[in-house]
């Protein structure tokens, strides 16, 4: 029902499609340098934070990830716009993507798992970019060196009496980046014209805000929740709301009605490599319903692959109920049939069927475990279990 | 001035409250630790911290828990979870379930840290089967990253089920120094362990 409302005022907002010539960008000034001392100070910090992030373990360094993310974005906002641009994508499992005033783009390999085609990705880095060009930042820091006061206070405070202050420490940090709701829709505007004038449909943008939602929704019906109370949560609370978001964004995609390929196989091509470790990380954030949405999102794009039924069958025996592990021994059934041939599939199967009470059956799958990986780091406490 | 004043006693007060309650754990035997039937002989002094975790964890430490630290879970309840949630509404926790084998306890170690502490790069590096306080029950080891200073820590835990409780005691410090530093005698005060 909240669908059906949502797809009709989705369709409203499109009315009919009218192929125009794409929309005229802003002149672009390369090798930009700041110009005041507050903005030469927003560098130098964004500089610092870039030789840390340089460094740090949670990049990812896969070549041909890091290529596609920038064959993306050049596409998007075009070569000579994402020439100066350093990209990094990070391994934090959530839906993100942000760029510093200097010109260092970070993108969470959570953005990589829900983006479902090329022209999704683009969407979200071409708004990014949209706030560098706009110079947002500069506004912004203002208020932050408020907040980074507050900031190393908090950590001392945290620090020496044992609370994990991280959480409030991340949720500042995120704040950083945040912009006003204006400038929020002006990078909208600038992004959709990206977008209208690269070979990536914009209507590619509000798509992926409509999967945003859906998401969210089925994150909070699974915890038992009500749905869509409140879209603006973490770092999107400073957006516009969520559904005016949605509506607006595909009321601009219509008017620019362009056309094109949102390339959906080349973004599939694009994460491959990674994509075992995106959907394990997305496994053990202990959210069955936006995980479950997300992976049938991924099924309708490229059908259920063997990765996409392990990772389904790894979701239901996490959350462990009774019949989810009876449902998590069929998807490892299936997945080993379609193909998968991580042994991690067998070791699935025997632990969900021994938790089931079907102990020879286990038995018997985590015998292949072990024999198609003998050396696995749990060998030995498999092998317990199956003296058991 | 008052206002300035108001702040200084306000962050005194944040400061010093928790440290004042903590305690020394004397070398001999420690019952009833982490208000459960959990005790231990530690051969060694060990402090007592006052922040729990939760209504059956404790901590120990040597020089603070950012540089070693043991934490015991006593007798976790299926339903319930490892420790408290910070945000239970956005990042609940996830429950220990009922029969659940001894290879699902450090994966659920690793999901309560991801959820917990958004420790996005967490590893279990070895699992083997062990006798705790004569029970059957798991020692495992892992390594992980926390977002907030990126620090590359290591930890070794033993855990087994008795009945529908959990019984998880884990050692973690920094992998560079401080985790070979202090690690026998954690495995020391494990071979203790009684519930």
């Amino acid at each position: 029902m909240r669908f059906a409302r949502l797809a009709l005022l989705l369709a409203a907002a499109a009315g009919p499609a009218a192929a125009k010539s794409p929309p005229p960008l802003p002149t672009y000034t390369p090798a930009y340098e700041p110009s005041t001392v507050d903005e030469r100070g927003l560098w130098g910090e964004a500089d610092e934070e870039e030789r840390k992030l340089r460094d740090s373990p949670l990049v990812v360094r896969d070549e041909t990830v890091n290529a596609y993310v920038r064959r993306v974005f050049c596409t998007t906002v075009g070569q000579d716009r994402c020439k100066p641009v350093r990209i990094y994508v990070v391994e934090v499992p959530r839906f993100n993507a942000m760029m510093a005033p200097n010109g260092m783009m970070v993108v969470w390999s959570g953005l990589l798992l829900r983006a479902r085609s090329e022209a999704e990705l683009g969407a979200v880095l071409g708004h990014e970019f949209a706030h560098f060009e706009l110079r947002h930042g500069l506004a912004a820091f203002k208020r932050a060196r408020n907040i980074s006061d507050a900031l190393s206070w908090i950590g001392v405070a945290g620090g020496l009496s044992g609370v994990n202050t991280f959480g409030l420490q991340w949720a500042l940090i995120g704040s950083f980046y945040r912009f006003n709701r204006d400038q929020e829709r002006q990078a909208d505007e600038l992004g959709l014209k990206y977008l209208a004038a690269s070979p990536y449909p914009a209507g590619a943008m509000p798509e992926l805000w409509t999967h945003v939602m859906a998401e969210d929704d089925a994150t909070k019906v699974a915890r038992g929740r009500k749905p869509r109370q409140h879209y603006s949560a973490g770092f999107f609370d400073t957006h516009p709301t969520d559904l005016d978001r949605a509506v607006t964004l595909t009321k601009l995609a219509a008017k620019y009605g362009d056309s094109g390929d949102a390339a959906f196989a080349g973004h599939r091509t694009g994460v491959t490599p990674v994509l075992p470790m995106l959907l394990a990380d997305q496994i053990k954030l202990n959210d069955f319903g936006g995980t479950d949405y997300i992976l049938g999102q991924l099924a309708q794009s490229s059908g259920w692959t063997s990765d996409l039924l392990f990772a389904r069958a790894e979701l239901y025996r996490a959350r462990g109920n009774p019949r989810d592990l009876v449902t998590a021994a069929g998807f490892y059934g299936d997945a080993i049939r379609a193909g998968c041939t991580a042994p991690e599939a067998r070791r699935g199967l025997g632990l969900s069927l021994m938790r089931s009470g079907l102990a020879s059956d286990g038995r018997t799958a985590l015998a292949e475990y072990l024999q198609l990986k003998p050396d696995a780091a749990d060998a030995k406490a498999i092998q317990a279990l199956l003296a058991n | 001035m008052t206002k300035r004043l108001l702040i200084t006693a306000a962050l005194a007060a944040t400061l010093a409250g928790p440290a004042l309650a903590n305690s020394l754990v004397a070398p001999g035997p420690v019952p009833r630790i982490a208000r459960s039937t959990l005790s231990a002989v530690p051969g060694t002094e060990w402090n007592r911290l006052s922040a729990r975790g939760g209504k059956n964890v404790e901590i120990w430490t040597l020089d603070g828990d950012e540089l070693n630290k043991v934490t015991f879970y006593g007798g976790v309840l299926v339903g319930d979870t490892l420790f408290r949630a910070a945000d239970r509404k956005n990042a609940p926790l996830p429950k220990v379930t009922p029969n659940m084998l001894i290879t699902d306890i450090p994966a659920l170690l690793e999901s309560s840290y991801r959820s917990q502490y958004n420790t996005t790069q967490m590893s279990i590096d070895s699992q083997e089967p062990t006798l705790v306080a004569g029970h059957k029950g798991i020692k495992f080891t892992y390594s992980f990253v926390r977002q907030d200073d990126e620090l590359q820590r290591k930890g070794e835990a033993v855990g087994a089920f008795v009945g529908d409780r959990l019984y998880l005691v884990s050692y973690e410090a920094p992998a560079i120094h401080f985790f070979d530093k202090d690690v026998a005698s954690f495995r020391q005060l494990a071979t203790t362990l009684k519930f």
